[in-house]
């Protein structure tokens, strides 16, 4: 959920607009729309792209398995490539993009608002995938942890009926289990965690080569306040796995 | 064994709270018109009306089954009366909050055939868990443990592992466990159940010297040996209802009377 919550935000805020020029458009036109463009906070390079140039730049990237090089110069238009500094919204690119077609040498604009949308629905599910596998996974946590403490417990059943039978109150024969419960807890989400951090130490350099250039961000370990979110929920569990699981013996 | 006996003032029911002198003159227990059901037209206990004194020494008599189990777990409130009041230091156990259960176990020390004790504690620990509870010093935890444990006859044994010993000294262990509290009242339920004659007597004597020191001890059994070999005050469970005689059986043999009610009552449930 974190990278993919930081690969969402990068895309959002790599804004990059392409303004394909008309065919003979004056130069003069193009230059005075470059000193604009450069003019302008939310952008940070402007390249102007010949025919040629795009040309060549398909042919080297295409891999379709046709030759290609036959295609005539004129299939390219020429074009401006607008970086926009990062952190700049999609609201923020369209608007800039939506003023750009009003000038004379600009036949086309694309702001890849699109293609954003189609990897924000891309994301959305692969959010929704995740969320679901985490409460999957949950759930097993809690199942497991309660069983194991619960067994843990019965197998102490009768240290707790012969506490009750001295005259222990409830609290206690509950203090020890609850502590015992919480301490267990910890450590399996500190276990967990670690686990985790091993997994990530050995795979990030490959993943971040692979999947980081597709996706434009790299791959980051869980944050501070999580991991500490973490252990914190994974002692809360189970202290209340052991606060429950001894209630039933306690009514002696 | 006779010694000089002590009637201890004892907290009860609550931290701190001791006996005023009036409760201490009259009876530890009485039972008024108990019933207790667990099918609803037939009653377990029916009409049990008992008054142990102070340093009482009873048996609590019958044929398995008979209610003997059930009389003494409702004095430990294990369980509930249905009809009746069970009074302990004259105060009504029936009425007790949960809350103040503990307390009212802190004051009685209960023994059980199968020993109740933990297996992979040590004997100290076994002993010291009934003091530990009420979070005493470890000093003092040390000291009345020893004392404890060299009264039951294991003295020096601390250290060592309850799944070694044998049943009469695991026996001896859950006895030194109910009295290392110094507890008003003892309830043994079938303490010997499970051991040899030899041993048996061994455990009743153990509870007789126990009973000297001023403890009261209801002893509950269906061992008619042990019984006979005693004067004690005998208590008869047969069906719900109790018969009691003031001396041990010995002193009824040939004769009509509780001899007569608690062996018709065991030929009839042998037979059954």
């Amino acid at each position: 959920m974190t990278n993919l919550d930081a690969a969402a935000t990068r895309w959002g805020q790599s804004g990059r607009i392409t303004l394909f020029l008309r065919d003979g458009a004056d130069p003069q036109d193009i230059a005075q729309l470059r000193v604009v463009l450069e003019g302008l906070a939310d952008v940070s390079e402007v390249t102007h792209v010949t025919p040629a140039q795009a040309r060549e730049s398909f042919l080297e990237e295409a891999d379709v398995g046709a030759d290609l090089s036959k295609l005539p110069s004129e299939v390219f238009p020429a074009s401006l490539e607008v970086a926009l500094v990062q952190g700049v919204t999609r609201e923020r690119s369209e608007s800039i993009a939506m003023r750009l077609t009003q000038f004379r040498a600009v036949s086309d604009v694309e702001s890849y608002g699109r293609w954003f949308q189609k990897l924000d629905h891309l994301l959305w599910g692969a959010r929704m995938l995740a969320g679901g596998l985490a409460l999957l996974v949950m759930f097993c946590v809690v199942a497991v942890i309660g069983n194991t403490i619960r067994l843990a417990v019965a197998r102490r059943r009768q240290e707790i009926e012969v506490m009750k039978l001295c005259g222990a109150t409830n609290g206690f024969v509950r203090g020890p289990f609850v502590l015992e419960g919480m301490f267990q807890g910890f450590a399996s989400a500190l276990l967990a965690v670690l686990s985790l951090l091993v997994g990530y130490l050995v795979l990030h350099d490959s993943v971040d080569s692979t999947l980081a250039a597709l996706t434009g961000s790299k791959v980051v370990f869980l944050g501070a306040w999580t991991v500490v979110a973490l252990l914190v929920g994974g002692a809360v569990i189970g202290a209340i796995g052991s606060a429950v699981s001894v209630r039933r013996y306690l009514a002696v | 064994m006779q010694g000089t006996k002590v009637v201890r003032p004892f907290p009860f029911f609550r931290a701190g709270a001791r006996a005023s002198q009036p409760q201490l003159s009259k009876p530890i227990l009485v039972l008024e018109d108990v019933y207790k059901f667990f099918r609803p037209d037939q009653p377990t206990l029916r009409g049990v009306d008992l008054s142990v004194e102070r340093g009482e020494f009873a048996f609590i008599t019958g044929p398995s089954g008979a209610g003997k189990s059930t009389l003494l777990k409702l004095i430990y409130r294990e369980l509930r009366v249905d009809e009746g009041r069970v009074l302990f230091c004259g105060r009504d156990i029936g009425r007790l909050t949960d809350k103040s259960i503990p307390f009212l176990r802190r004051n009685l020390g209960v023994v059980f055939q199968d020993f109740r004790i933990i297996d992979h504690w040590t004997v100290f620990e076994n002993v010291a868990v009934a003091l530990e509870i009420v979070s005493m010093p470890q000093r003092l935890i040390r000291s009345r443990v020893a004392e404890a444990l060299e009264r039951v006859g294991l003295a020096g044994r601390g250290p060592e592992q309850t799944s070694n010993l044998s049943g009469g000294e695991k026996q001896r262990v859950a006895v030194a466990r109910a009295i290392v509290p110094e507890p008003a009242l003892i309830l043994a339920d079938e303490p010997t159940g499970n051991l040899d004659p030899h041993l048996a007597i061994d455990i009743l004597t153990l509870f007789e010297e126990i009973n000297s020191t001023g403890t009261t001890v209801l002893f509950a059994t269906h061992d008619r040996s042990l019984i006979s070999k005693r004067d004690h005050r005998l208590i008869s469970i047969d069906d719900g209802r109790v018969s009691e005689a003031q001396q041990g059986l010995k002193h009824w043999q040939g004769s009509s009377g509780i001899h007569t009610l608690v062996s018709s009552a065991w030929g009839r449930r042998c037979s059954a």
